[in-house]
């Protein structure tokens, strides 16, 4: 059952029990374009965290979350704001992040921001690349780059707001990601498909910043790697690790 | 015993076709009801299926890699409802007929 966070702009979220085995949240981050239902709930991954206690949220922008037209409002702070902000008003300390692309980038920001709140991390379908590369930021979406055709394929979208993701578009890209300083003491686990081209260079980062793996999908795309069996079981395994497992980190 | 056999479903927003990226079990293999079954991907996203059914896969109606239209088989089942009595209808197949529209939709 999704509830609304009352505020400036309004978050639809979700929250799932687990079993005492699992006392860690897992909080999923969709990608641009989404919902944390087309991401993560009609992909399957209800099912693979059966046991795991979770939080979805629409980000800002996205589905049935509050949608502001101006580019400050999407940048990767403002994004982390209000992640901390569900979570405060859950009253949850830690989480662990299932992200994926736009979502593992702000997994990646919440992690370095308040790294207080956040255990061990999966980013899925992200690399180091500037995703925006060959993008047009004044009409997204019109372009043939890689981002040109994420952001036509979700502005045509049932439910999305096309004025509310261009925004977000130029909030982001306003802010390219850098691999330094990269979070610290947060255990890291990259998976995206083989022919995922956004996630170019996630294998240096992963070794740059110590992950615990690098897991290429096989013949899945940025698209059909979300609900891939291989990304579910290699990202239930890294999150039910016993916690000694990551000492050395 | 009885077969069953599951057709593609409204996927909503409009689709009317989806690819079969992989099969999650295959003919002989036993699968419980809403365990994962196939993941599909449509012209906007990837989705898993679960499994409607406990039972024996008794036949893929789609390779990987192939279109589907919705409403096409996509899986046949063996299950141990008995469907055979005559006169009872298996417990799955009502659900169809409650879906019917009675009135069109008022877009």
């Amino acid at each position: 059952m999704y509830r609304i966070l009352p505020a400036d702009v309004p978050l639809r979220y979700t929250t799932a029990p687990g079993s005492a085995r699992h006392p860690v949240p897992v909080l999923l981050l969709h990608g641009f374009g989404s919902s944390h239902e087309s991401n993560w709930v009609r992909t399957g991954w209800g099912r693979a965290l059966e046991g795991f206690p979770t939080v979805g949220l629409d980000l800002r922008g996205h589905g049935n979350s509050g949608k502001p037209h101006t580019d400050e409002a999407y940048t990767p702070s403002v994004f982390v704001t209000d992640i901390v902000l569900l979570l405060d008003a859950l009253g949850i300390e830690r989480v662990d992040i299932i992200g994926y692309s736009m979502g593992s980038r702000l997994a990646w920001e919440l992690a370095l921001a308040r790294p207080d709140r956040v255990r061990r991390a999966v980013l899925g379908g992200f690399g180091p690349v500037n995703a925006f590369a060959g993008a047009d930021l004044d009409r997204p979406g019109t372009d043939q780059s890689p981002f040109g055709q994420v952001h036509r394929a979700a502005a045509a979208l049932p439910g999305n707001d096309p004025a509310a993701l261009a925004a977000c578009t130029r909030g982001q890209a306003a802010h390219p990601f850098t691999a330094v300083p990269a979070p610290a003491g947060t255990p890291l686990l990259f998976v995206a498909g083989e022919r995922d081209g956004l996630a170019d260079g996630m294998e240096r980062l992963a070794q740059d910043t110590g992950a615990a793996g690098a897991l290429r999908v096989a013949r899945r795309d940025h698209r059909t790697t979300v609900s891939a069996q291989a990304f579910k079981k290699s990202a239930v395994e890294f999150l039910a690790r016993a916690p000694a497992a990551f000492s050395a980190v | 015993m009885a077969e069953q056999t599951f057709t593609l479903p409204d996927l909503g927003e409009g689709l009317v076709e989806a690819t079969v990226l992989e099969w999650l079990a295959e003919p002989g293999e036993r699968i419980e009801r809403n365990q994962p079954l196939v993941e599909l991907e449509t012209t906007k996203s990837a989705v898993e299926i679960p499994s409607p059914h406990s039972g024996v896969i008794v036949r893929l109606h789609a390779e990987e890699g192939a279109v589907v239209q919705v409403g096409a088989a996509l899986v046949t089942f063996e299950t141990e409802q008995a469907a055979g009595i005559v006169g009872t209808v298996p417990r799955e197949e009502e659900r169809p007929s409650r879906r019917v529209r009675l009135r069109p939709p008022a877009e």
